[in-house]
């Protein structure tokens, strides 16, 4: 199985500032495994040194054994804002990384189609951006990653500045994608539920510097489904995490 | 007023004088060829300068060392006064068509590059992160990403330098010229003809009017995603 990421005693300075401190941790292929901690804590560099877009101070990363120095085409990249061309239409977005990889677009339009159709957008292929709500467009998002299938896809607070509700239902979704093709996804949030709901490990972060706390595991059944915030074991394993993020006692 | 005897008619002539005056323009059979020189020196200085600042802001962008040379240059060739370098371009090139060309290029040059450049620079972080994930070559980034970004910036520097391609035009003709709307202003003005010189500036108005029309509309077609307020 591929999908395999291995962190060996990374670390990350930016100008005489520490974002990362000797980070090891390994990630199996297949596992959904989210990063949560505070501003600061250095969980979206940790993002961006596994997707090879920064490079390490100290320390590798490697993919199925192979170093990561740059990014890579089998490593899809989901950001907080839903990165969409506004001279674009929805499926002219999706079949963006088509174009880049020199293959045909035209083949692979049917493909965009049936993921669009997946998430919920079936028949907004030619809209345009700015027609489109928040979710929807962070949805077309998903769907320009999921078009390329790759093994890896990291998320970087993908449904934060959506509102709870539509935050809830694109958990639900994803959770939903993840299980039929199990791709390794590596999560950054800084809300404990979303973290809990989702995940197969959470990795606790801290600052100050930048650092990992802990890894926990999340051992709720799956699939999950939003009954699974009703289960004390849900309560109990958020509380975990507050308790080594330190806000378990105000 | 005028009529009245309030004010001198070489000084604001009535508006009816105007028009007669304005009548007088269009059935003139000199007067097409005018109302051509001038717009085609707009133009062909517009398009010329438009390329070729486009052409500098990519470099800049794309080459840091060009940039900073070349920077202060463009800075202090925009703020000098133009205008007094329209007697050099007459002698340099001559009374035709060529000096008003320069003199509508060297004006309406500076905005048209500092927006190429902005537009190219302020692409969105993430766009070029996701792009970056892409492994996308230097050349699918500016293309698919960084020229259509650019776009609107480029488009409002475009309507700008429009403008001042057209007053650069008028300036050269000013100085020295046989033909176009700016000698017939000058032309009427030394004759005292004022209801003439009202009356092409009228024509000028709207010849301006007329082209940043067309320039607004081509923006509505080119860079279709932006709804702006000044896309008129």
């Amino acid at each position: 199985m591929v999908g395999a990421i291995d962190v060996v005693k990374v670390g990350k300075v930016f100008s005489a500032v520490e974002a990362l401190r000797e980070v090891n941790l390994s990630i199996r292929p297949g596992e959904f495994v989210s990063f949560v901690g505070p501003s600061g804590c250095g969980k979206s560099t940790l993002l961006k040194l596994i997707g090879g877009l920064i490079e390490p101070s100290t320390g590798s990363i490697a993919v199925d054994g192979k170093a990561i120095t740059r990014p890579r085409r089998d490593i899809g990249i989901m950001f907080q804002t839903p990165v969409l061309f506004p001279w674009r239409t929805v499926l002219e977005n999706v079949l963006l990384p088509i174009e880049v990889f020199g293959l045909d677009p035209r083949a692979a339009a049917d493909k965009a189609r049936g993921i669009l159709k997946l998430v919920g957008l079936e028949g907004r292929e030619s809209a345009y951006p700015r027609e489109l709500s928040g979710g929807m467009q962070q949805r077309t998002a998903l769907s320009r990653v999921l078009l390329t299938d790759p093994p890896i896809i990291l998320m970087d607070e993908p449904f934060g500045a959506l509102d709870e509700f539509t935050r809830e239902r694109m958990n639900l979704e994803l959770l939903r994608i993840w299980q039929e093709r199990r791709q390794t996804i590596v999560f950054v949030t800084h809300s404990i539920a979303e973290a809990v709901f989702l995940s197969d490990r959470i990795v606790v972060m801290g600052t100050a510097p930048g650092r990992v706390l802990s890894v926990i595991d999340v051992k709720l059944p799956r699939p999950r489904t939003i009954e699974v915030l009703k289960t004390p074991q849900f309560g109990s394993t958020a509380f975990e995490v507050r308790e080594l993020l330190g806000v378990a006692h105000y | 007023m005028c009529r009245a005897g309030w004010v001198s008619a070489l000084v604001l002539p009535a508006p009816s004088r105007i028009w007669d005056g304005l009548v007088i323009l269009f059935t003139a059979d000199w007067f097409p060829q005018h109302l051509w020189y001038t717009t085609a020196e707009t133009l062909i200085g517009f398009f010329i300068g438009g390329i070729v600042a486009i052409a500098l802001g990519i470099v800049m962008v794309n080459a840091r060392v060009f940039k900073e040379i070349a920077y202060p240059y463009v800075v202090a060739f925009q703020v000098m006064p133009k205008v007094v370098l329209a007697p050099i371009f007459i002698t340099w090139f001559g009374f035709g068509m060529e000096s008003k060309v320069v003199m509508a290029i060297a004006i309406s040059f500076f905005p048209v590059v500092i927006n190429t450049v902005v537009g190219l620079e302020s692409v969105e972080e993430n766009a070029t992160l996701l792009m970056r994930s892409l492994v996308a070559t230097p050349s699918q980034h500016f293309w698919k990403l960084a020229w259509p970004s650019a776009l609107p910036s480029i488009f409002a520097g475009l309507k700008t330098s429009l403008t001042l391609a057209l007053i650069g035009a008028l300036v050269a003709e000013f100085v020295t010229a046989k033909e176009g709307l700016g000698t017939l202003i000058t032309t009427f003005s030394f004759e005292l003809k004022v209801y003439l010189v009202f009356a092409c500036v009228l024509v000028v108005s709207a010849l301006g009017l007329a082209l940043y029309g067309l320039m607004a509309l081509l923006e509505r077609k080119i860079v279709f995603w932006r709804r702006s307020r000044f896309t008129g």
